[in-house]
């Protein structure tokens, strides 16, 4: 069992120092990270505030594994990353990271809750979710220009367990306000369904407007009755949408007011899909740089992230119109926009506020320290602890995956969430309970059952100050301090109060595990 | 949180906060002064002039849609009545079934709703509809009844979490029990999940205890503690470099949980500190010794207790009486009776009823018409016209709300709808329905959207 962790760091390393230094060296991405931080620089000169350091190579580390892989790094990831000693460590770790499959999955997680909705339509869903799922990493893999996936997405047809954006209509069960609501939402960063019921006085976007914009879902058919034809779409040539309580037609109409295309023949979703995924249209590249601002920083430029308009400014406003003109520019490259920002200084400035002290978090003069989701929390802990096939299995079709899948659906259940803000904390006392009590975590933490403990005590030639090292590392990505060298390693030395070494090991480990640095992204 | 549109309460014209706040430190305080139990009592009398005091609510969910006719809504003179006769109770001119002869003692408390009327048949989507108010499918995330109560009724700082589901049997839909767009931190503690098969005791009580609350026995009480030191020097270095608000939460949420799990208050749960006659009393079932747990959680101000009643026992899913309906209706009502009606008397010899909204519903009726008659006759789904209680605190008892038909097929005077009933209940624990709370979408969402019944509330 040691040799698969000594093994795998050396794979790590082979990996990580033969990445050709920054691959996209010929594009002008750092040019627009430099941007990025002149403009957020001029802000904290009219705000007075000084940023804060840059992070530690510790912290960077682990924030960016998190923020673009969805996972803590390895023991043996943060050891090489530790000990490299070139300046352009950085910039190839990101390059790394984005290029790892973990990257595309994190990235379809993020969008899958994004788009649909997240627990209560299970029933509607059934084991569908791996066909979208799919469809969502493929393009992320690729790296297929947003535009293009959005436009499948609002054009697609057919059977949801062939064609994996269907889903997305028949979780929404086909409705044409629901999908107006939710498309301008995901992708202008609009909110306009209140406009569903009736005018309101304040609100930019009146009855009409909704309705107009909901038209072009008015046309969406189930071709066939019964349960096949439940996750069927079709375009039909025919329908409408009728205001609430009223036989009043309401045609297709774009939100800019933008008239449609003469020709009848042109289907609406794809008139629809024509307009947003415009390179004018002057919603979309704001919404989509704006999301992936949030996911790095924790705020969105626009924070809530789906909510633009004038009762709600962007915090930096030059910068989202840059940013968005550079996405719209750089055909939509999703891939370019991750690096572009992650290589920002602002991005790799530290979390660490001392108490009394004001930190704007709207400034982004510090990084925010973000939530974890309720996934991510568990597949922390399974790297964490070496749970094997537990990250990224998504087949679990053995014995031994079901049954790592079902302990993962029962702590997930606990867990379970909507996509709130990330900046806070979201979870109470039964999750507490859970994390130190329940089932998953006894399981790890136990002497007889813990991967990672099994072989720190096989390795006989560890003294127990590197393993107190490797838990650290594992758990937290860094060595421990000076002082919590000293305290753990006694506490291991002298066997806690059980006497036991093996037993006060399994302490440490699970007081790292409960901690809220492990628990947080910061 | 600048710019913050997180979930607070918008409107609440409670504003009892200080009341509680005083209250709950008494209650600190006399329990330092005092033993546990003996004082309790007492002390609730002395508190019960006070119009402010902590309100509670107790959902008794009944797993898989009750039958009405065989409960509430006898039709004796009607083929649909089946085998059940109807009873007197302590009110004049309400009865109800013979099976739950202890419960008809309390008449005066019951408001007996007859004429439920809603839109879903399935078990999944009723129960998401009747425990968030909502139809389900949208998208956005309802809370669930016990998330929303339990968040408007919390006092501020409590040792026991502000809502506990006791023996859920979530499998229906699991987020018809969750907290929604309120977040986790409004979800309930789960005593003795009933979600799989569990073998019930075939004599003796059921065993009932708070998920997780204790470490394993393969972990010694003292490593607990020193486990909680290692994690106490973690906490402190972290957040004292990361003074913000999700560290600062997160070290706070542990500190409570830790609290409870040293905490006398989590005594709560410990039924052993009963009397067996009072435990046999209730019944030694889930439900009956779910409803003493309940009682002993109101004692100690939690907000919201649910207790479920048709989880899986003997491969049977409770309520759900598609066969053997008499049988297992007669059965069921015999725990029903038990917990039920022990938990309103002692309430009451506590001066606790008052301030003690208890509902009693499952995710619809069944249908009038018995199917396939004979030994195994059932009765399947049936929402268009049904029964669900509200009794005890705030509540205008010993009377029935609506009618049925002879019978019993559809509402034939006063139709309620889910979202009325929700709205009633809230007006009865003194909350208002129009509260609202932020859903994720950002958009205002009311706790309840119906109007309150006047005839029901006290």
């Amino acid at each position: 069992m040691f040799a698969r962790f000594v093994m795998s760091t050396s794979l790590v390393l082979s990996a990580f120092l033969f990445q050709p230094a920054a691959a996209q060296d010929t594009d002008d991405w750092r040019a627009t990270s430099n941007r990025v931080d002149e403009l957020l620089a001029a802000e904290w000169k009219v705000a007075a505030v000084e940023p804060g350091q840059p992070s530690s190579d510790s912290q960077f580390l682990r924030r960016a594994y998190l923020d673009l892989t969805g996972v803590i790094p390895s023991a043996g990831e943060v050891r090489v990353f530790l000990a490299d000693d070139k300046p352009s460590k950085r910039v190839r770790l990101i390059e790394h990271l984005l290029a790892k499959p973990n990257h595309a999955t994190h990235l379809a997680n993020a969008w899958r809750d994004m788009m649909l909705p997240r627990s209560n339509n299970a029933q509607l869903r059934f084991g569908q979710t791996a066909v979208f799922d799919r469809w969502l990493r493929g393009h992320f893999v690729d790296n297929t220009p947003y535009d293009k996936i959005v436009r499948e997405l609002l054009t697609a047809g057919g059977q949801a367990n062939q064609n994996g954006p269907v889903l997305y209509y028949t979780s929404l069960e086909l409705k044409p306000e629901k999908l107006a609501a939710s498309t301008s939402e995901i992708f202008l960063g609009v909110q306009i369904q209140c406009a569903q019921c009736h005018d309101h006085p304040f609100d930019k976007w009146k009855q009409n407007d909704f309705w107009g914009y909901a038209a072009f879902f008015a046309r969406l058919q189930r071709p066939a009755a019964g349960q096949r034809g439940l996750f069927q779409v079709v375009e039909g040539t025919a329908g409408e949408v009728k205001l609430p309580d009223s036989d009043e037609v309401v045609p297709p109409k774009f939100l800019d007011g933008k008239e449609l295309s003469a020709d009848s023949g042109i289907a609406r979703r794809v008139q629809l899909a024509d307009w947003i995924t415009s390179p004018d249209n002057p919603y979309f590249a704001r919404a989509t740089v704006n999301r992936a601002w949030s996911i790095l920083f924790g705020y969105g430029l626009v924070d809530p992230v789906d909510d633009f308009g004038e009762h709600n400014p962007p915090s930096h406003p030059q910068l989202l119109d840059e940013l968005a003109a550079d996405f719209v520019a750089h055909d939509f490259n999703i891939r370019r926009l991750f690096r572009v920002l992650a290589n920002t200084r602002a991005y790799h400035l530290t979390s660490e506020v001392i108490a009394g002290e004001s930190v704007d978090p709207r400034l982004f003069s510090r990084m925010s320290v973000k939530s974890l989701s309720p996934e991510q929390v568990y597949d922390c802990l399974s790297e964490a602890v070496r749970l094997r096939e537990a990250v990224g299995n998504t087949g679990a079709t053995s014995a031994f995956g079901r049954q790592l899948d079902q302990r993962k659906q029962a702590f997930l259940a606990k867990f379970e969430a909507p996509a709130l803000r990330r900046t806070e904390f979201q979870s109470g006392i039964p999750q507490a309970l859970t994390m130190m009590n329940g089932q998953f975590l006894v399981d790890a933490t136990d002497v007889n059952r813990s991967d990672i403990l099994a072989a720190l005590i096989d390795a006989s030639f560890f003294t127990n100050e590197e393993r107190v090292e490797v838990l650290f590392l594992s758990t937290m990505a860094r060595f421990p301090t000076k002082a919590e060298r000293k305290r753990f390693v006694a506490y291991v030395e002298t066997g806690g109060p059980t006497k036991d070494s093996k037993k006060a090991l399994s302490d440490v480990l699970w007081a790292l595990l409960n901690s809220s640095e492990f628990m947080l992204n910061h | 949180m600048t710019n913050s549109r997180s979930k607070q309460t918008i409107h609440n014209p409670q504003s009892a906060i200080r009341n509680r706040l005083t209250r709950r430190q008494m209650l600190r305080n006399s329990a330092l002064a005092a033993g546990v139990s003996s004082w309790m009592p007492a002390f609730a009398n002395a508190f019960a002039d006070d119009p402010k005091r902590q309100r509670h609510c107790i959902l008794l969910w009944m797993t898989g849609g009750p039958s009405q006719i065989d409960t509430f809504d006898l039709k004796p003179e009607h083929a649909n009545g089946g085998e059940f006769k109807p009873i007197d109770t302590n009110a004049p001119g309400l009865q109800i079934s013979e099976h739950l002869p202890k419960l008809a003692k309390h008449g005066d408390q019951l408001a007996v709703i007859r004429s439920m009327s809603t839109k879903e048949g399935d078990h999944g989507r009723g129960t998401y509809l009747m425990r968030t108010g909502h139809q389900p499918g949208g998208v956005i995330q309802y809370p669930t009844l016990g998330s929303l109560i339990s968040k408007q009724l919390a006092p501020p700082s409590a040792e026991i979490p502000d809502y506990i589901s006791i023996s859920p049997y979530r499998v229906f839909n699991r987020s018809a029990f969750q907290p929604g767009f309120l977040g986790p931190r409004h979800a309930a503690l789960t005593v003795g999940a009933a979600d799989s098969f569990q073998q019930q005791q075939a004599d003796g009580y059921a065993q009932l205890g708070v998920d997780d609350l204790y470490a394993p026995d393969s972990v010694t009480a003292d490593q607990v503690s020193a486990r909680l030191e290692l994690l106490a020097s973690l906490q402190d270095g972290f957040v004292a470099r990361h003074s913000t608000d999700s560290p600062i939460a997160h070290r706070t949420v542990y500190e409570r949980a830790v609290r409870m799990m040293k905490s006398e208050a989590a005594q709560a749960f410990n039924l052993e500190k009963e009397a067996d006659t009072v435990r046999d009393a209730y019944g030694r079932g889930r439900f009956g010794q779910g409803c003493l747990m309940a009682r002993r959680l109101v004692e100690r101000g939690v907000p919201f207790i649910e207790v479920s009643l048709g989880g899986l026992g003997g491969g049977a899913l409770g309520w759900d009486t598609h066969q053997n309906n008499f049988a297992r209706v007669k059965e069921l009502s015999g725990e029903l009776d038990s917990g039920w009606s022990m938990l309103m008397s002692e309430l009451k010899d506590r001066g606790l009823l008052e301030t003690t909204t208890i509902v009693w519903m499952g995710e619809f009726g069944r249908t009038p018409t018995i199917r396939r008659p004979g030994a195994a006759a059932g009765r399947d789904h049936y929402p268009a016209a049904w029964t669900t209680v509200l009794a005890g605190g705030g509540i205008k008892g010993g009377q029935a709300f609506g009618k049925t038909g002879a019978d019993g097929v559809a509402v034939t005077e006063g139709k309620v709808d889910v979202p009325d009933m929700l709205a009633t209940l809230c007006k009865a624990l003194g909350i208002d329905p129009r509260d609202q709370n932020i859903s994720e979408l950002g958009r205002p969402i009311r706790i309840a959207e119906g109007k309150p019944i006047d005839e029901i509330v006290a």
